[in-house]
């Protein structure tokens, strides 16, 4: 196919300023039980190739499941056509410059998860299901595995050519507990669409869903009766994956260029970061070190090139709480001066045009010790675990969490449940609080794969390498 | 690809599978033109199709999703549906009650042939009329117009054979004056033709201009205090993202027979006040209508709240059969088999009240808030239908019955079944809201609901420190 696109973008070179062409063929499995039921067994294959063409300085895009000369050139007139048809185009400013991709690339898999059979995956999941029975107050209990294969070809008007294959694997499970009034859940690995990493089956495998339901399901029951959370200003200890979304929300998207540079008012948002903040805005206390790493083994947000053909790299975000860097594509470099694009452009699937996309962005590890050790640290306050919802403005300010249960600290160890845990703040206030963060050995990885963008909209896969850590001074609410 | 060929191919998926099975084919054509700092920034051109393939076995689904229609595709797809079903079905038989059988399904007007044509210069007019509204105004323009359409052919072995075509067309402008005042209005309609654009970009560009006399920097409605309770007057974009969560965390069937929805255990009891009547109405004037399911089932009118008094959730095949009492599928199943997420209402339609008009709405408000639009709802407590989110582009003060400043974005935590208990009046005529933002296949829906004010509106905290 690769071939195919090359030839495409011999021909649309004449014809635009610039243009690149990606085919994508995708398989995903979803295999899901409840209540002791197989629910669903869902499998899809798509293909297809997506052409962008850049005219003046405005992007149009078509995509096309006809995969012949003609419908690829079809393609292409398309996305000429919707482009000369859009009044006051801006003037073209510059890409920042990329040397041509050439290649291939491929993410580390032991195990086909599609060659291991589904009754093999159902056992599994039925075994994890089974392991949280028992309890009447529990409303629902379940257990699913996803596995994804996405094999891509980019071609470009300035000489990329290369071919990407990615495997993604992972699962999870989640107890919720009902009465009256309340809905209490419990989840494991995380709070959202379970672990998925760029591996095989044997990532699954490895989260051992079956030895941690009892516990799941336990815990759900147990927070229906749970004493509510405190209220106040107080010192939190938040676990490594609720840092992950917090880092997501509040620092990930905030330095997304294209936010930064109001792109995405009409959707998304802005963001409360300026281009002319960089190298100068104060983000949060000297602990705060974050990065961009598109290179990190085994996440999802790990590539060769990004999808115009950026290879996959490291960008500091964050250096002792100072601005430093942004995510950015090769035309929103270009506008604000940089040098070079962070490699940040990324497409959901072939019937999308790529947007600026976060890569895995982590916070780097600190010398906080465990968590144990960060809890030590902490005379009177609360340990918050594992996210249950979220919410954040347009500009990435001011945000409100809830986690789905927190543990009362005091004099440094931590006490019973609470339930009902929420908080909230404003970004750099927020982060300047954060007074600890846990050691290399406390960093976990963390996924997302609902991360929406775009229009039409568009998901986004996504890891994040995080510590637990601690923050001082936190709104904590009941509601 | 033609209604013809989309039934043909449905029919194949069928046979091919043999046994008990659903095919449904879907082709899309869509186009969408995205606006920023007052320039074009992307536009995409979309024609794609698939064929969703469900084998029941013995209890169990599979489904497989093809993206071509050639036999070959088309019998890979039944294969996989037909072997993940089956493997389902070692475990022991599953709760999967089986296909529904064939019911006609009554048309609709929810097809446009104008619209169907995608015509780029449609869309390069849309924009260059909002754009020339901009430029008059002196407000910066960011939008977006989208317009598409969508035919699927369903087939099943019980015998069922149904073909449906929809349309549908939006435009949304987000104006931003050189103070930094931003408005917000958007429009969404069966046709594209139906949409002025040169309208919604007027509209957003009055939410982004101060009232007469207004203080120049927006104030803040909580008065530095954590937390507030004002009045509220909330637009239908603001209305409409209320009731769109409130169909996730009260109407669905499958969370209603767990013991999981707002309304497990209190149908028949009153939840809102009298002037609330909801239901989900696929044929509304004004609603983006679809003939059936991807079950099949047809779709029909639900009421879900009648006169304050919740009556009616909404079921798919499986959840109907998990609530037992002779309940049956509304027509509401997400996917073929249903999702695991359950049913949810898509056609939602909010009543009318007496009030003439938004303006009418606030005379009464000594103090209080009017909310253009609302944004990054998401649940909190779902069963008490606790929800947080922000305030976005358009969000100003009332005093003395009269908008009379910008106001800072403010977060609120409420009840959505709290607010329509506490609901004194809404306007008179209801429009169509769309609420989708199109992520994976494109199925256009919305909420038709008018503006109301109801008391007590919670609020807890102000979010950005700007406008």
């Amino acid at each position: 196919m690769l071939d195919a696109l090359v030839d495409l973008m011999d021909a649309a070179g004449g014809r635009c300023a610039y243009a690149d062409a990606r085919w994508v063929d995708h398989s995903h499995e979803a295999l899901t039980v409840v209540d002791g039921a197989i629910e669903s067994v869902d499998i899809v294959d798509e293909e297809g190739v997506g052409v962008r063409v850049r005219v003046d300085g405005a992007w149009s895009f078509a995509a096309t499941q006809t995969l012949s000369r003609e419908g690829l050139q079809e393609a292409l007139a398309r996305a000429l056509a919707l482009a000369e048809a859009e009044p006051r185009r801006p003037a073209p400013t510059p890409l920042a410059p990329v040397a041509p991709a050439r290649g291939s690339w491929r993410s580390p898999c032991a195990i086909d998860p599609f060659g291991v059979a589904l009754e093999e995956k159902l056992a599994l999941l039925l075994a994890a299901d089974e392991a949280m029975a028992g309890d009447p107050r529990l409303g629902r209990r379940g257990a699913f595995c996803v596995a994804e294969r996405a094999v891509k070809a980019f071609a470009s008007t300035e000489g990329a050519a290369c071919e990407q294959s990615v495997v993604e694997c992972g699962g999870g499970m989640v107890a919720v507990a009902v009465a009256d009034d309340d809905l209490q859940l419990r989840s494991y690995p995380s709070g959202h669409g379970g672990d998925v990493a760029q591996a095989g089956w044997e990532h699954v495998v490895g989260l051992d869903l079956p030895a941690h339901g009892a516990e799941v399901a336990e815990e759900a029951v147990a927070l229906l009766t749970a004493p509510p959370c405190p209220e106040g200003t107080m010192t939190v200890v938040i676990d490594s994956e609720q840092v992950a979304l917090q880092l997501h929300e509040s620092i990930g998207h905030a330095l997304e260029l294209d936010r930064m540079l109001g792109y995405e008012a009409a959707y998304a948002g802005t963001s409360f970061v300026r281009p002319e903040d960089l190298g100068a805005l104060r983000y949060g206390s000297d602990a705060l070190n974050v990065t961009a790493d598109a290179v990190l083994p085994g996440a999802l947000g790990t590539y060769g090139w990004d999808d115009e053909g950026v290879a996959g790299q490291r960008t500091a975000l964050v250096v002792e709480g100072r601005l430093v860097g942004a995510l950015s594509s090769r035309e929103t470099a270009g506008a604000v001066g940089l040098e070079a694009s962070s490699g940040a452009m990324r497409a959901d699937g072939f019937a999308r045009q790529p947007l600026v996309r976060m890569p895995n962005v982590s916070l780097e590890p600190g010398d906080g010790g465990t968590l144990a050790d960060l809890v030590a640290g902490v005379d009177d306050g609360l340990y918050l675990q594992t996210n249950r919802s979220w919410s954040i403005d347009d500009r990435r300010l001011q945000f409100q969490f809830t986690t789905q249960l927190a543990r009362e600290i005091k004099g440094g160890e931590l006490g019973g449940l609470r339930r009902n845990p929420l908080y909230a703040g404003h970004t750099p206030r927020f982060w300047a609080g954060l007074d600890a963060v846990g050691s290399p050995s406390a960093q976990q990885v963390h996924s997302f794969t609902k991360c929406g963008k775009g229009e039409p909209g568009q998901f986004a896969h996504v890891s994040h390498a995080t510590p637990p850590a601690r923050f001082r001074d936190v709104v904590v609410r009941a509601r | 690809m033609t209604r013809d060929a989309l039934l043909d191919a449905a029919r194949r998926a069928v046979r091919a599978a043999g046994g008990e099975a659903l095919a449904r084919a879907v082709s899309e054509r869509s186009v969408t033109a995205r606006l920023a700092r007052s320039q074009p920034t992307q536009a995409t051109d979309l024609q794609r199709a698939r064929v969703e393939v469900l084998c029941v076995r013995d209890g169990h689904t599979g489904l497989a999703i093809a993206s071509r229609t050639d036999d070959d595709a088309l019998a890979a797809a039944a294969r996989r549906a037909h072997d993940a079903a089956l493997a389902a079905a070692h475990a022991g038989p599953g709760d999967y009650p089986g296909l529904p059988e064939p019911a006609p399904a009554r048309g609709h007007d929810g097809f446009d042939v104008a619209t169907a044509a995608l015509d780029p210069g449609q869309t390069g007019g849309a924009l260059a009329a909002a754009l020339d509204v901009a430029e008059v105004r002196g407000v910066e323009l960011a939008g977006t117009w989208t317009a598409g359409a969508v035919t699927e052919a369903i087939a099943s072995s019980r015998g069922l054979e149904a073909v449906d075509a929809v349309t549908d067309a939006q435009f949304k402008a987000v104006a931003q004056a050189p103070d930094g005042l931003r408005g917000y209005a958007a429009r969404a309609a069966v046709a594209a033709g139906a949409i002025d654009a040169a309208a919604v970009a007027a509209e957003a560009a009055d939410k982004a201009t101060p009232p007469p006399g207004a203080p120049a920097a927006p104030v803040d409605p909580l008065d530095g205090a954590g937390t507030a309770e004002l009045p509220v007057v909330l637009g239908p974009d603001a209305v409409a993202d209320l009731l769109q969560m409130l169909g996730v965390l009260a109407f669905d069937g499958r969370a209603w027979a767990e013991g999981r929805s707002a309304l497990s255990d209190r149908l028949g009891e009153r939840v809102a006040a009298p002037n609330i009547s909801l239901s989900d109405s696929v044929r509304f004037p004004g609603t983006l209508p679809h003939a059936f399911d991807p079950e099949g089932t047809p779709k029909g009118p639900v009421p879900l709240i009648q006169d304050g008094v919740a009556h009616r959730v909404v079921h798919d095949v499986r959840s109907a059969a998990r609530a037992g009492g002779g309940a049956t599928s509304t027509g509401h199943a997400i996917s073929p088999g249903g999702a695991v997420q359950g049913p949810i209402p898509r056609n939602l339609v909010l009543a009318g009240g007496g009030a003439a008009d938004e303006a009418e709405l606030m005379a009464p408000v000594e103090r209080g808030l009017y909310v253009t639009r609302l944004w990054y709802v998401n649940p909190v407590r779902s069963k008490e239908t606790l929800i947080t989110g922000v305030t976005r582009e358009g969000t100003f003060l009332i005093e003395d019955g009269r908008l009379a400043a910008p106001v800072r974005d403010v977060r609120f935590t409420d009840s959505v079944l709290r607010l329509l208990s506490t609901t004194q009046a809404l306007s008179r005529r209801p429009r169509l809201v769309g609420t989708t933002d199109f992520y994976g296949p494109r199925f256009a829906y919305g909420v038709v609901c008018p503006a109301l004010r109801a008391d007590g509106f919670r609020l807890t905290g102000v979010a950005s420190p700007g406008v």
